[in-house]
C-alpha cells in the first residue's frame, strides 16, 4: 500500500491518519474541552432518549383517531428527537401506501419540531430535527402531487440548515428530495444539478444506499426526457454497485428500469431479459406483489411498442399472480389491458371472453357495483362491435380510480 | 409511457438499513478526542480554513454524526467526507459574505500599504501572478488586505489572532511576495 495524505487513503489507513493529525495544536484548550463535553452531553441525551422511547409513536398513532393526531403535538412523550425519528419512519412507511396519512403524520412531526425548545439540543441538532420534519412533509406533499407546496416545504427544510456547513449529509438528502420535486415540475436541468451535487456527497460519505437512490432518480429523470441511452448507462452502472453490495431489491428495480430503457431503445430482446431478471429477483425476495406489478408494467410497455404477444404474455402472468394474491381489482385491471390490446387488433371475440371473466371475478369478490357495471357496459359494446381501445382505457381508468378511493385509511 | 405504474422509482428517501457502525463500541468522548485533530488538520491543511473555524466545523461534524449514526456504515470515510464538504460549504458562505471594496471609495481613501505594493510591483497583472504563486494562506491574507479592503483588525478577527500579529503577518506576506517577484527570471532582466 502506498501511504499518502490523499483523503481517500486517509479514510482507510489509521497510521496515516495519525501522522496527518499530528502537530495540530489545539487553538484553545479550554474551548476544546468545553466542546468535547458539549458533544458528550448531546450524545448521552440522544442515546438515552432512543433507549427510553421504544415504540411509543406507533402506539400513540394506533390508539388515537387520525383526526385527533394534531393534538399529539402536545404529548410530552413525543416532544424529543427519538420520538421524531420514529415519526419520520412512520411517514416513510405510509408514503407509497397512503400518502394522505403520511402527510398527516408529517404535519404532526413538523408541528413538534418547529416548537421544540431551541435549547433542548445543540443548535445544529435542532436544525437537523426541524429540517428532517419539513423534508418528510415535502415528500408527503410530493406523493400527493401538491408540488408547489412540496417545493416550498423543501426550500424551508434546506434553509433550516443554512447556518451549518457541517450538516452535509442532511443537506444532500434534502437536495435529493428537491430534485424529485423539480423533476415532477419538469424543471429537468435544475433537478439534474441537484442530483449531481447530492450524489457527490453520498459518494464521499460512503452512503452507497442513497448514492444508488440518487442514481435511480437521475436515470428516471433522463428517461422522462426520453434520453434512454443515457438512462440505460446509469442504471447499468448502478446495477454493478447494487450487485457488489448484495442489494437484491435494488437490483430487481434496476433490471425493471433497464427493461423499460431497452423497450424504448427498440431492443425488445434485451428488454425481455431484464424484465425476466427483475421478476426472478423479486421472486427470490418473496415480493409476490412486486413480481405481479413488474409483469404488468412490462406488459403495458411492450404492448405500447407493438409487441402484442410478449406484452399480453406478461399481462396474463401478472393477472394470474394478482389472482393468486387475492387482489381481484388488480387482476381485473390487467385483464382490461389485455382487452384493450385485443380490441386494437380486432380480436373482439377473445376480448368478450376476457370481459366475461372479469365480470364473474368482480361479482364473486363483491367489488364496487359501479366497477362491475362499467365492465358490463363495456361487454355490451363489445357485443355490438362498438368498443374502441379508447373506451376500454376509460373503463380501466374508472375502475382504477374506484380502487384508489377504497384504499384503506390505516 | 415510461412513467407507467410499474416503473420502479428509487426506494423512499431515508435508509432504514442500519448495519452496525464501527463506532458503536466506542465511547463518544473517545470518538471525539480520537478524531478531532484529524478533522481540524484536514480543514486547515487541505482547505486552508482558519484554525478557529476549522475547530468549530469539526465540532459540528461530530454533532451532525449523532443524528445519523445509525445509518453510517464506516466512520472514517464518513467523517472525512463530511469535513471536506463542510469546508467547501464554509468557503462558499464566506465568499458570499465578502463585500467587494467600493472602487470610488478606494480611490478617495487609499490604503497606504496598497499604494506601496503597487509602487513596488510594475502592474496589477504581476501582482496577481505573484499572489497565485504564494502559499494559499499568504495569498488570502494579501487579497483580503489589498483587494478586498479589509482592515488589519478585520483580518485579525477572521484569522482569530491579534491585530499586532496580523500586522506582522501582512509584512511577512509582502516580503515573501517581493522575494518571489524578484526571483522570477524574466523580470530580473527588466
Amino acid at each position: 500500500m502506498k501511504h499518502s495524505d490523499d483523503l481517500r487513503h486517509l479514510a482507510e489507513c489509521a497510521s496515516c491518519r495519525q501522522r496527518f493529525a499530528e502537530n495540530v495544536v489545539p487553538f484553545d484548550a479550554a474551548r476544546r474541552r468545553e466542546r468535547a463535553l458539549n458533544f458528550a452531553a448531546a450524545a448521552a441525551r440522544l442515546e438515552s432518549e432512543r433507549g427510553e422511547t421504544a415504540d411509543i409513536v406507533a402506539r400513540q398513532l394506533r390508539d388515537t383517531p387520525q383526526d385527533e393526531w394534531p393534538r399529539l403535538a402536545e404529548s410530552k412523550a413525543l416532544r424529543n428527537n427519538a420520538a421524531l425519528e420514529q415519526i419520520s419512519e412512520e411517514v416513510r412507511r405510509r408514503l407509497e401506501r397512503n400518502p394522505t396519512q403520511a402527510l398527516a403524520v408529517a404535519n404532526l412531526a413538523a408541528a413538534i419540531a418547529e416548537t421544540i425548545s431551541a435549547s433542548a439540543y445543540p443548535p445544529l441538532v435542532v436544525a437537523q430535527i426541524r429540517s428532517t420534519a419539513l423534508r418528510d412533509r415535502a415528500n408527503a406533499l410530493r406523493h400527493l402531487g401538491r408540488l408547489d407546496e412540496a417545493y416550498d416545504a423543501i426550500e424551508t427544510a434546506e434553509s433550516r440548515l443554512n447556518e451549518f456547513p457541517a450538516a452535509v449529509h442532511d443537506r444532500a438528502t434534502i437536495w435529493l428530495v428537491k430534485a424529485m420535486i423539480l423533476a415532477q415540475l419538469d424543471h429537468f436541468p435544475e433537478a439534474e444539478q441537484m442530483i449531481n451535487a447530492a450524489s457527490v456527497i453520498f459518494a464521499d460519505v460512503n452512503d452507497s444506499t442513497r448514492f444508488v437512490q440518487a442514481g435511480v432518480v437521475h436515470g428516471n429523470l433522463l428517461a422522462r426526457q426520453q434520453r434512454y441511452a443515457e438512462a440505460e448507462n446509469i442504471f447499468r452502472d448502478l446495477l454493478t454497485v447494487a450487485a457488489s453490495s448484495g442489494d437484491g431489491e435494488t437490483q430487481a428495480r434496476l433490471h425493471n428500469n433497464l427493461g423499460y430503457c431497452y423497450v424504448n431503445l427498440d431492443d425488445c430482446t434485451r428488454a425481455n431479459i431484464h424484465f425476466s431478471q427483475s421478476i426472478a429477483k423479486f421472486t427470490d425476495l418473496g415480493s409476490a406483489s412486486e413480481v405481479a406489478r413488474t409483469e404488468r408494467g412490462a406488459g403495458v410497455v411492450l404492448i405500447g411498442k407493438g409487441q402484442y404477444e410478449a406484452g399480453c404474455g406478461h399481462l396474463r402472468q401478472a393477472r394470474a399472480a394478482f389472482t393468486k394474491l387475492q387482489m381481484p381489482e388488480e387482476a381485473g385491471l390487467c385483464a382490461l389491458r389485455i382487452i384493450e390490446a385485443l380490441v386494437e387488433r380486432g380480436e373482439t371475440g377473445e376480448a368478450r371472453d376476457v370481459a366475461d371473466t372479469i365480470i364473474d371475478e368482480f361479482t364473486a369478490a363483491m367489488l364496487d357495483k359501479r366497477a362491475i357495471d362499467a365492465v358490463v357496459r363495456l361487454r355490451k359494446s363489445l357485443d355490438a362491435d362498438g368498443a374502441t381501445a379508447e373506451a376500454v382505457r376509460t373503463v380501466h381508468a374508472f375502475v382504477e380510480s374506484l380502487a384508489l378511493d377504497e384504499t384503506p385509511a390505516s | 409511457m415510461f412513467a407507467s405504474p410499474a416503473f420502479h422509482p428509487s426506494q423512499e428517501i431515508q435508509a432504514p438499513i442500519a448495519p452496525p457502525c464501527e463506532a458503536d463500541d466506542l465511547e463518544f468522548g473517545e470518538l471525539y478526542e480520537g478524531n478531532l485533530s484529524l478533522l481540524v488538520a484536514i480543514a486547515v491543511r487541505k482547505f486552508q480554513v482558519p484554525e478557529v473555524d476549522a475547530e468549530a466545523l469539526a465540532h459540528e461534524v461530530f454533532l451532525s454524526y449523532l443524528k445519523r449514526k445509525n445509518e453510517i456504515r464506516q466512520l472514517h470515510p464518513w467523517l472525512i467526507g463530511a469535513i471536506c464538504h463542510a469546508c467547501r460549504y464554509f468557503w462558499r458562505q464566506n465568499g458570499r459574505r465578502t463585500d467587494q471594496l467600493d472602487q470610488e471609495l478606494a480611490m478617495l481613501r487609499p490604503d497606504p500599504d496598497s499604494i506601496n505594493i503597487f509602487d513596488l510591483l510594475p502592474s496589477q497583472l504581476a501582482v496577481r501572478e505573484v499572489l497565485d504563486a504564494l502559499p494559499p494562506r499568504y495569498a488570502r491574507i494579501l487579497r483580503m488586505r489589498y483587494y478586498e479592503g479589509y482592515t488589519i483588525r478585520e483580518i485579525a478577527d477572521d484569522l482569530g489572532v491579534t491585530a499586532k500579529y496580523t500586522q506582522k503577518l501582512v509584512g511577512k506576506c509582502l516580503r515573501m511576495a517581493e522575494q518571489m517577484y524578484n526571483a522570477a527570471p524574466a523580470r530580473k532582466k527588466t
